[in-house]
């Protein structure tokens, strides 16, 4: 540090005390324990931008959730491969589908387009999920 | 379930405590419009998350034991919620200033720090008591809605540089709730119009240059919806501002009075079911901002505008032309238009393009498509035809807003896919005693006032 530097900095923490100093209030609203987290099916695909549409759950009424139990192997299984709808999805996925063709054969994939909205609950395909197959791999978009 | 992201979106994993516990698998980032043989490259190459392979991660994920893994039940622990500080200091201005800014409370721009006494200064500018909630914001990073009230606003028009006059126009466009910042990738755009007698009073511009940056009213009560939105949850990078590139219109939100004195066809709010003595805002959201550089000396408004639109495919037959009153005087008395309904209805069923275009767009495929496969006409229909079949994507002529903004120098429009969102009213939250600036119109312009009424 030169000594100018030195100088600058004693004149400018001499200015500080002089300085007037002001609380001031924050910006920001309060937390309302009220959370918006997965649309309805019918609700239009651009109402995820709209915090009208948002669903009102309180915390404890996310509930919990538990991750499905893990197959032992996928040979003679049937894995759906689910298309998001983000662009880009569906290329991915069918790229996808064409690996397990070409090198797990006896994997059985079946290939879902997301229908509804990418922002969406989809029960119908879900359902089908549940009922026909055994894993499935979501994704990808952007 | 595996579920499979690009690596750009590891940040909305992590922050959120449910979608973490989740195996996510990563794959570099983009996957849109890439070959087949560069997603295939994608598949066999690494997480760049993990380092191993994408297809033997997503093979391990379907057949790992994970038993008992649970996913949080709520939300509660995240930042910022439960621990919102009221007040800061004391500090210096200079300190405090910085704070703002670091916090990313701020556009940027120098703010105007608001002091209890600013903000009580403020508070004079509407009839409302402080505490009155003046509703939620829901926040897309936490998904949980934050509640602010009249003096929450009231500090951020402190902020914003507003005067107390302005209040009531900011406390409306609080009031619907919305965000002009936008969490998406694309890169929304936002417009904020107030009619009514308020626009005169506070000197707001709706005339020359009402897009320019000159005035005050216009400047400042468009910069308060930026950073309401902004201190409100929506400018968090990778967390709630996710815009590649961004949009500098959102600075102040295309802020301006409709010039209703120069407009030969009803106000915007009137056809919105307000009464023309009645003040309001309204908002439109969109992406697409065509700005002529000429005007229609070859062929007629409607022509012009016809090729234009025909350019941008919309999102729920959507699009909000600004025209300067010379054009709608002209549409008039010269094309046949006597009314705005009779315009829109003429474009909305001329306006033609390929059914193959309309699809293959990268918006309408993600956000129309979905409308196709519940059955929502016109889109299943369109859905079916052939790429070259012609299609009318402006069907729904109520969803075609026509704005009248200009100075009349010149018969110019600007033409945009922005949708219609909503309005509120404004004379609910104005003062019981009139904080009236002016009443003519010109306070707030740089130079000679515009003669609204056209009368030399």
């Amino acid at each position: 540090m030169t000594g100018a530097g030195n100088k600058l900095i004693k004149e400018r923490r001499m200015m500080g005390n002089r300085v007037k100093k002001i609380r001031v209030l924050d910006p920001r609203g309060q937390p309302s324990g009220v959370f918006g987290r997965g649309l309805d099916p019918d609700t239009p695909p651009w109402a995820i931008h709209d915090p009208v549409n948002q669903p009102r759950l309180k915390a404890e009424e996310l509930g919990h959730l538990k991750m499905a139990p893990r197959l032992d192997r996928l040979e003679g299984k049937t894995v759906y491969l689910v298309d998001t709808g983000f662009a880009g999805s569906a290329e991915f996925m069918e790229e996808l589908q064409g690996w397990f063709r070409q090198h797990m054969p006896a994997v059985k994939t079946v290939l879902r387009h997301k229908k509804l909205s990418m922002f969406t609950e989809e029960p119908e395909l879900w359902a089908e999920i549940k009922r026909e197959g055994d894993a499935a791999i979501l994704g990808v978009g952007g | 379930m595996a579920p499979i992201s690009t690596c750009a979106f590891e940040s909305v994993v992590r922050h959120d405590p449910r979608a973490a516990a989740l195996p996510f698998i990563y794959t570099p980032h983009p996957v849109i419009g890439l070959s087949p043989e560069a997603l295939d490259k994608y598949i066999v190459g690494n997480d760049p998350h993990t380092g191993k392979p994408v297809i033997e991660e997503i093979i391990e994920v379907l057949t790992r034991p994970i038993e008992g893994r649970e996913l949080p039940p709520a939300l509660e622990k995240l930042e910022n919620s439960g621990e919102v500080r009221t007040v800061l200091g004391p500090d210096t201005e200079e300190n405090l200033r910085h704070e703002f800014y670091a916090r990313g409370w701020t556009d940027g721009l120098p703010i105007i720090l608001p002091t209890e006494e600013r903000v009580a200064e403020m508070l004079t500018g509407t009839g409302a008591d402080p505490d009155e909630v003046v509703g939620e914001f829901f926040r897309f990073d936490t998904g949980e809605s934050i509640k602010f009230n009249v003096r929450h606003v009231a500090v951020i028009a402190v902020m914003a540089g507003a005067k107390p006059a302005y209040f009531p126009v900011i406390l409306a466009v609080a009031s619907t709730k919305q965000s002009s910042l936008m969490p998406s990738t694309t890169a929304f755009g936002a417009m904020l119009l107030v009619n009514g007698p308020i626009r005169k009073e506070i000197g707001m511009n709706c005339g020359i240059g009402a897009f320019s940056p000159v005035n005050m009213a216009n400047s400042v009560i468009g910069r308060s919806w930026t950073l309401i939105s902004i201190c409100w949850g929506f400018a968090r990078p990778r967390r709630t501002l996710w815009s590649s590139q961004g949009n500098n219109l959102l600075y102040n939100n295309m802020c301006a009075g409709e010039n209703e004195e120069s407009n030969v066809w009803e106000p915007f709010h009137v056809s919105k079911g307000f009464k023309a003595e009645e003040s309001a805002i309204s908002i439109f959201r969109g992406w697409g901002y065509f700005n002529p550089p000429g005007t229609a000396a070859h062929r007629s408004v409607a022509e012009e505008l016809n090729i234009q639109l025909a350019a941008m495919p919309p999102l729920n037959s959507s699009a909000t032309i600004i025209m300067d009153p010379l054009v709608v005087k002209n549409l008039k008395e010269n094309e046949g238009f006597k009314t705005r309904k009779d315009f829109c209805r003429w474009l909305s069923e001329s306006i033609k393009i390929p059914a193959g275009q309309y699809w293959k767009t990268d918006h309408i495929d993600m956000l129309v498509a979905p409308m196709a496969y519940k059955g929502v006409e016109p889109y299943a229909t369109w859905k079916k035809l052939p790429d070259d079949a012609l299609i009318a994507p402006y069907h729904n002529p109520d969803n075609i807003n026509i704005i009248v903004i200009g100075g009349e120098t010149s018969p110019l429009w600007k033409a945009t896919d922005y949708g219609y969102v909503t309005s509120a009213p404004v004379d609910k939250w104005r003062a019981k005693k009139p904080q009236v600036e002016c009443t003519d119109g010109t306070c707030g312009l740089p130079d000679e006032p515009v003669q609204y009424d056209s009368s030399d």
